[in-house]
């Protein structure tokens, strides 16, 4: 398209300003809701099949009436402590129809220096872990000792050391992004809870006698063998240690989430269908009257020799122009404010939310453009065949 | 050269009746004009013969060719090459000045020169008396330099056939002496013009006047 003909596409646009401004409008309102609706729901998709990674455990157990905490803790990111007395670990670990089994111990620290919150301590045994270690593991293969750190994915490390309790410790791997607390927590080895708890009760953070006197952890994680039933393990761990436990089953807690989501994206999918029908029924309302405005222009150019063809390629490239621009800010809009509020998005609905890439992103944004472009080009084609089909003479004079 | 057989036309689905089986005919270098009440059918018989309002029946020849049966690039040609039309109103689009005016509307064909045309569309702004209006918009002219632009815009292909509806209405004397003047001038160098009017002074220049109610 020459340049003057772009020229003249951008003045005929101009030459019906009002209208076509509505149009803009309309048209990014349609794409901001679309691009968000797709952003939003993607991310939470992603953020739950991230989760189902991330809570690889058949069963987890925790303290009685810790069971809430737990949960709130891994999908709310709420900091919480509770404890069971370390020597039950050996007694589960004994149980049959067990083939994985390992602790973790959770600790909340004062405000540290990399962060503008307090973060969650997770001390895990490399030796067993099967939940936190196969995520260190793909961006950090080496073993680590006791005084190294592994940080969640939102927590900034700038110059490799994190201060806690007043001791630097060196960051030597960063997590994969979850979607879910585990992405500001930082994760030691066992090796590391004496000296920390030790630094911890120095700096004035409280501790409860059972992290004084240490020999504790939080939760055991267990994976069971083939073909073995849950409720079976847990009838006979209660054998074993007594009824001072609670259990989170990290599949169900999934499969209840999964059925929010279907909930969440349901909704988001019936108010994106009402709004964009709303919308396209205002954009056939304002190409009509628009195009209504344009009889007469358009009867003039058949009169002075332009093809039907040739009118319709230029209604449709100034729609087309309209449409992209349209299209191209909404959905820059909406990145504008979904992206960086994803995080408080997914806290909002308490759900796991990891943003898609920039290649998804980038996919969702083409989709998005063309599918715009389409739409319009739908809610304007019968105005269009129509005014440049109808007889020059007629439309010339409907307007005198 | 250019004539209608037998047309009929009316408007409201039948209910208002313009035109009954007329007959008409246009020889080349003729200077037509067609009279008659406002009702009478004057613009729609123009309108017909010009190939931009189709008859409910009857046929229209330009050279022998039957104008409604022809595929829309050659009746877009021949409304390019052919016919030159005026509107009975002064249909100009307001975001391009008068020069644009005149050109803009033909530079889709791909054998036109923008600079020849443009030359060829100050001669005739000169011609008409509005050549210093050139770089105006249309909101910036009177009624009469508005019909002297439709005019020029209608004549600049140098068509065979000009065809103006009510050129003079609503213009002072001088400006309407000024365009039958340059009507009358496409008449003399061979060009065919059909005109309709209510105007009395058209018969001064026009070779042939036809009552509406008699044809």
């Amino acid at each position: 398209m020459g340049s003057r003909r772009v020229k003249n596409l951008i003045r005929n646009i101009r030459s019906h300003a009002f209208y076509n401004a509505c149009l803009l409008v309309t048209i990014s309102i349609l794409s901001v809701i679309l691009f968000a609706g797709i952003v939003v729901s993607r991310s939470l998709y992603k953020g739950m099949d991230n989760m189902q990674k991330r809570l690889g455990a058949d069963i987890m157990l925790v303290p009685k009436g810790a069971k809430e905490k737990a949960e709130n803790m891994l999908l709310e990111g709420s900091r919480s402590t509770f404890y069971f007395d370390a020597s039950i670990y050996e007694k589960v670990a004994a149980v049959d129809g067990i083939s994985e089994i390992t602790s973790q111990c959770f600790l909340k620290s004062l405000s540290a220096d990399c962060c503008s919150s307090e973060v969650e301590i997770v001390f895990f045994d490399p030796q067993s872990d099967f939940v936190v270690a196969p995520w260190i593991e793909t961006e950090y293969r080496k073993d680590l000792s006791g005084n190294q750190v592994v940080v969640g994915n939102s927590i900034s490390s700038e110059d490799g050391k994190i201060k806690l309790f007043g001791q630097e410790y060196p960051v030597v791997s960063k997590m994969a992004k979850t979607g879910t607390a585990l992405d500001s927590s930082v994760y030691f080895t066992s090796e590391a809870m004496g000296e920390i708890l030790e630094n911890a009760e120095e700096k004035g953070s409280f501790l409860t006698e059972d992290q004084k006197n240490g020999g504790i952890l939080s939760s055991i994680f267990i994976n069971l063998k083939a073909g073995e039933k849950s409720e079976k393990v847990v009838e006979s761990v209660h054998q074993v240690i007594g009824d001072i436990f609670d259990v989170v089953y990290p599949k169900q807690l999934h499969a209840s989430l999964s059925g929010s989501l279907t909930k969440i994206t349901g909704i988001v999918n019936i108010i994106s269908f009402v709004l964009g029908g709303l919308l396209v029924l205002i954009l056939l309302i304002i190409n009509s009257i628009l195009m209504n405005q344009r009889k007469q222009e358009v009867a003039l150019f058949r009169v002075l020799g332009r093809t039907k063809r040739d009118l319709i390629r230029m209604l449709v490239s100034e729609m087309g122009l309209i449409s992209i621009s349209g299209a191209v800010i909404g959905c820059l809009l909406s990145a504008v404010i979904v992206i960086p509020f994803g995080a408080f998005i997914g806290r909002s609905l308490n759900m796991p939310y990891l943003g898609p890439g920039l290649a998804a992103t980038m996919v969702s944004f083409a989709l998005i453009v063309l599918g715009v472009f389409l739409i319009v080009f739908l809610a304007s084609i019968f105005f269009i065949v129509h005014i440049s089909s109808v007889d020059p003479y007629l439309a010339m004079r409907r307007e005198e | 050269m250019l004539s209608a057989e037998r047309v009929s036309k009316s408007y409201k689905a039948g209910r208002r009746h313009v035109l009954l089986d007329t007959d008409f005919s246009l020889d080349r270098g003729e200077f037509c004009a067609v009279m008659g009440e406002s009702g009478s059918g004057k613009s729609t018989l123009l309108a017909i013969i010009a190939g931009i309002l189709k008859p409910d029946r009857g046929v229209v020849r330009l050279d022998d060719q039957d104008l409604y049966a022809l595929p829309d690039h050659e009746m877009a040609r021949i409304h390019q090459k052919k016919i030159g039309y005026v509107p009975q109103s002064n249909i100009l689009l307001k975001n391009y000045t008068v020069l644009e005016n005149l050109i803009l509307p033909f530079l889709s064909a791909k054998d036109q020169n923008e600079e020849a045309l443009k030359e060829e569309a100050v001669a005739l702004l000169e011609k008409l008396g509005v050549s210093d209006l050139a770089d105006r918009y249309p909101y910036e002219l009177s009624g009469g330099e508005q019909k002297r632009v439709s005019l020029g815009r209608a004549l600049l292909m140098d068509p065979e056939i000009v065809i103006a509806d009510e050129p003079t209405t609503g213009l002072d004397s001088s400006t309407g002496r000024i365009i039958l003047s340059c009507l009358a001038e496409q008449a003399a160098s061979g060009k065919s013009v059909l005109v309709a009017t209510h105007d009395d002074h058209v018969k001064e220049y026009a070779g042939r006047v036809l009552d509406i109610t008699k044809i």
